[in-house]
């Protein structure tokens, strides 16, 4: 059956990246709330330019190429991905060419500028969703929820998405059993029929809340509180902060001078 | 229907921001006075639930057509708008860090979306109030119906609005509308009719679970629940409205500008004065959105300004020179990352050898 | 060392819906001791097991741990004492990473930071996964996972481990890994489980229950060589004491 297939695909992705981020390398080594704060501040460069600008973004790709080949990391996996998350933007981009049709000319080219955007925001898609994909890659969840922790992100919050995180792969798990066994059944079907949504779906949701409850009961039984108390947090040293600083500067320095067309007119003028 | 990082601006991403993180600390407060602090695991292990539940394919026969599980609406019916909307906050968050499913700075606006409308409206306002006689089989598939509908008719409309107000789509209001509110009504009546069917199986087995979750919020509280829906409205409105004046056109505008500032600067080296101005007015952070007014961008940045603007009204005419050098420029951006890319992955492979 | 015993006074549960569960239990269980608590599905056992660490209450009856009653007042004391190893380890392993997870416990008793390392430390030392700590839980095998579970009890330091059914689901070498490090340890020891063999093995006592009572309490060598009594509570005695299926006759 092709939905236990993606489950089994998801729980793998999970598990992939989780051995990424349990890597040693520089940028692993980067203290976690640094990472998230240099990963918010490039979406907000990248996502702040105009939406003709795509040479000017260019540079921002130095982010990404840097990130993954220092914290070596495997490009396949992480372009799969950024594929599966294109779709919707390039569903809405296209149209861009459909509803504005003034064109201009680049040498002996004829585009339209609903092209210019259309590429525009595609090139912006890869730039975030690499970004996004490079922090928890080269960070991991336990790490990352120390980071929100340290901004002061209530700590029901960060224990419910820990726990979350946690239960993804079990619930996975059970769900593929469920749909086998469905399926084995029902080899015709293409899916769930109507008449059992209620009582497969539901079966599953009392199994959560059993197993919610003994979640809860091995957290008590450890002296549960409430009270989610996290360890002493890794310090910010010296190293980091040169970390966050020279990102900071660069994407500054794209963000206010085109670069590429800096470089371009200095040779072109050169020539 | 999860917006992309690609397809908003800062502006509306922040405004989202903030609107979510409200509700979120407003619902954090809620679920610790109600708590019943065996909801925490709850919460957590239910969210696992959705991610899993959403590999479910339900097919409707004759119609080849499918849907999946969405989540809000159903997870305000098991554990209360508060818990909901703080689960979906997490599965949201989850789905963006590793799945590529949105993206960190649209996350404010996809728990909008796909939370605050279905758990804070959708919930309270549809569902609670045709229940409110006590839960039937009926009232389960008529308030299970009505409400994922116009839960995600909702956050589709939302969609739409924060992408316009981005600028990032040239699709014009009515179109878009069009193409977005009847897919949603689709997804919407196979999402009711899963909830429905849902929510009559829990009831059946276990009816404590449906109705203690009713429970949990006494009817006193829904006066803060409309001032909270009243405020998150205005902020959206306000973010909207101050986003539509900011990107009113400046993204023509911004192109030219950078332009002739680039070109300029190169051609008229001694013009430091100028330059300087320029510079001035760059740094204001995001110029497009005029943030900062330019203050010592006295006349010249001003006439530059009108010089663009006029520019940009004949904008397909971009001088062939200028865009050459883009290009080329461009084009060495894009083979130095290469490069450096691969240049330091020969360096990470050769260091063990060294070692070795 | 009456200290530590655990002592379980005419204990009755009743659950909402009107079942039965434990009906009238008794048993004194002195320090040191190892008990393997059998009985068919749905004898009682985890509802007893629930009852001794304080998750129900019971009806009637009393449970005493180290002479202090069992109530809502006293259990934060009484949970750092005993430590329970839940059958299904996904449900005890709730955290992203097997350090998060084995620290969880101690730093619920606000302990300083540089203690709960010690204790996690030492807790997964062990066990013997040590190399696993930042390891993912998900990514455990079954053998690792019920490892990692026990450290996560152990790191509070606990008196009196209770577990249940600590060799289900595990293969033959894992099971085997898992007998020896239980054999091992010197706590106080309350074990349920179906595998007849491990109880026999590990346990010096052996407690059987039926429909909520106690069918016999004793010496382990006694009770479960007692092929009349295991058969009348849904038992058998232990497939090592059975006839050798290659030469059939009694070894």
């Amino acid at each position: 059956m092709k939905t236990s297939e993606a489950g089994l695909n998801t729980t793998f992705d999970m598990r992939l990246l989780d051995d990424m981020a349990r890597k040693e390398t520089v940028i692993h080594r980067v203290h976690p709330l640094v990472k998230l704060v240099t990963t918010v501040i490039y979406l907000t460069v990248v996502v702040s330019f105009g939406s003709y600008e795509i040479i000017g973004l260019l540079p921002l790709l130095f982010y990404p190429v840097l990130v993954i080949t220092l914290a070596e990391l495997p490009i396949r996996p992480i372009l799969k991905r950024m594929l599966l998350a294109a779709p919707f933007v390039i569903g809405i981009g296209i149209l861009n060419p459909v509803f504005d049709h003034q064109v201009f000319v680049v040498g002996g080219l004829t585009l339209s500028r609903g092209w210019i955007t259309f590429f525009s925001i595609v090139l912006k898609c890869i730039l975030t969703v690499s970004a996004a994909l490079l922090l928890i890659a080269s960070t991991g969840m336990d790490k990352l929820a120390s980071a929100l922790r340290m901004l002061k992100i209530p700590r029901l919050f960060v224990l419910q998405l820990l726990l979350t995180y946690r239960y993804i792969s079990v619930l996975m798990e059970e769900v593929t059993r469920i749909l086998r066994a469905y399926s084995m059944r029902a080899p015709q079907q293409k899916g769930i029929h109507p008449k059992v949504w209620g009582s497969l779906t539901g079966q599953l949701i009392l199994r959560t809340f059993e197993r919610a409850q003994r979640v809860y009961q091995a957290m008590c039984l450890r002296g549960f509180t409430g009270e989610y108390n996290t360890g002493a947090h890794e310090r910010i040293t010296v190293r980091d902060t040169v970390y966050l600083v020279v990102w900071g500067l660069f994407f500054a320095l794209a963000r206010i001078y085109n670069i590429p067309m800096l470089i371009g007119s200095l040779l072109t003028g050169v020539v | 229907m999860h917006m992309a990082d690609a397809l908003i601006s800062p502006v509306v991403g922040g405004t989202m921001w903030a609107a979510t993180a409200g509700a979120a600390a407003y619902s954090i407060k809620k679920v610790k006075n109600e708590m019943d602090e065996n909801k925490i695991p709850l919460m957590g292990v239910m969210g696992a639930f959705i991610f899993a539940a959403q590999m479910i394919n339900f097919t409707i026969p004759g119609t080849g057509s499918s849907g999946h599980l969405g989540g809000g609406l159903l997870l305000a019916i098991l554990l209360g708008p508060y818990a909901g909307f703080l689960t979906m906050a997490a599965v949201l968050t989850i789905q963006a860090l590793f799945f590529a499913d949105g993206g960190l700075l649209a996350l404010g606006c996809n728990i909008f979306n796909l939370g605050f409308f279905s758990c804070f409206i959708a919930y309270p306002l549809i569902y609670k109030l045709i229940i409110a006689k006590g839960y039937t089989r009926k009232r389960i598939w008529g308030a299970g119906m009505l409400s994922a509908i116009i839960g995600l008719q909702l956050g589709a409309f939302g969609v739409v609005l924060e992408t316009l107000l981005s600028g990032k789509t040239e699709l014009p209001f009515g179109t878009f509308v069009a193409l977005m509110q009847p897919i949603h009504l689709a997804i919407g009546v196979v999402e009711g009719l899963v909830v429905a069917a849902v929510v009559s199986f829990v009831w059946k087995q276990r009816p404590e679970i449906i109705e203690k979750a009713a429970l949990g919020q006494p009817m006193g509280s829904l006066s803060i629940k409309k001032v909270l829906t009243g405020l998150a409205i205005a902020a959206v409105l306000f973010g909207g409205i101050f986003s539509w004046f900011a990107s009113a056109n400046p993204d023509g505008l911004e192109w030219s500008m950078f332009r002739t500032a680039g070109v300029e600067e190169l051609e008229a080296p001694d013009g430091i004065h100028e330059t300087l101005a320029k510079l001035q007015e760059k740094t204001a952070f995001l110029p497009d959105y005029g943030f900062k007014a330019p203050e010592t961008a006295s006349e010249p940045a001003a006439k530059d300004g009108e010089a663009a603007a006029e520019e940009s009204e004949a904008w397909p005419a971009v001088s062939g020179g200028t865009s050459t050098a883009g290009i080329v420029g461009g084009v060495l951006t894009l083979a130095f990352a290469a490069l450096i890319g691969f240049a330091v992955s020969l360096v990470k492979k050769k260091k063990p050898d060294l070692t070795a | 060392m009456s200290h530590h015993m655990t002592e379980v006074k005419d204990l009755h549960y009743v659950y909402p819906d009107g079942h039965k569960a434990v009906n009238g239990i008794s048993f004194k269980i002195h320090h040191g001791e190892s008990v393997g608590i059998i009985g068919a599905n749905g004898a009682g056992k985890s509802t007893l097991l629930m009852l001794l660490m304080g998750v129900l209450f019971p009806c009637q009856g009393e449970v005493l741990v180290g002479e202090v009653l069992v109530t809502k007042k006293t259990l934060p004391g009484i949970r750092q004492r005993m430590g329970m190893v839940f059958q299904d380890p996904d449900d005890q392993l709730f955290m992203t990473t097997v350090y998060d997870d084995v620290a969880f416990g101690p730093r619920n008793y606000n302990l300083e930071e540089k203690e709960v390392e010690k204790r996690v430390l030492q807790a997964l030392e062990m066990v013997g996964i040590l190399h696993l700590k930042d390891r993912a839980p998900f990514k455990l095998s079954g053998g690792e996972k019920r490892a990692a579970a026990i450290a996560s009890v152990l790191s509070l330091q606990p008196d009196i481990l209770v577990m249940d059914e600590p060799t289900s689901a595990l293969d033959p070498k894992s099971r085997r890994r898992l007998m020896k490090l239980l054999d091992s340890f010197e706590h106080t020891k309350i074990i349920t489980s179906h595998d007849l063999d491990m109880v026999y093995e590990l346990c010096d006592r052996s407690i059987v229950i039926k429909d909520g009572e106690i069918a016999a309490d004793g010496p382990t060598s006694k009770i479960l060589v007692d092929a009349d009594l295991m058969d009348a509570c849904g038992l058998e005695i232990p497939l090592a004491l059975q006839n050798c299926p290659v030469c059939g006759r009694k070894k």
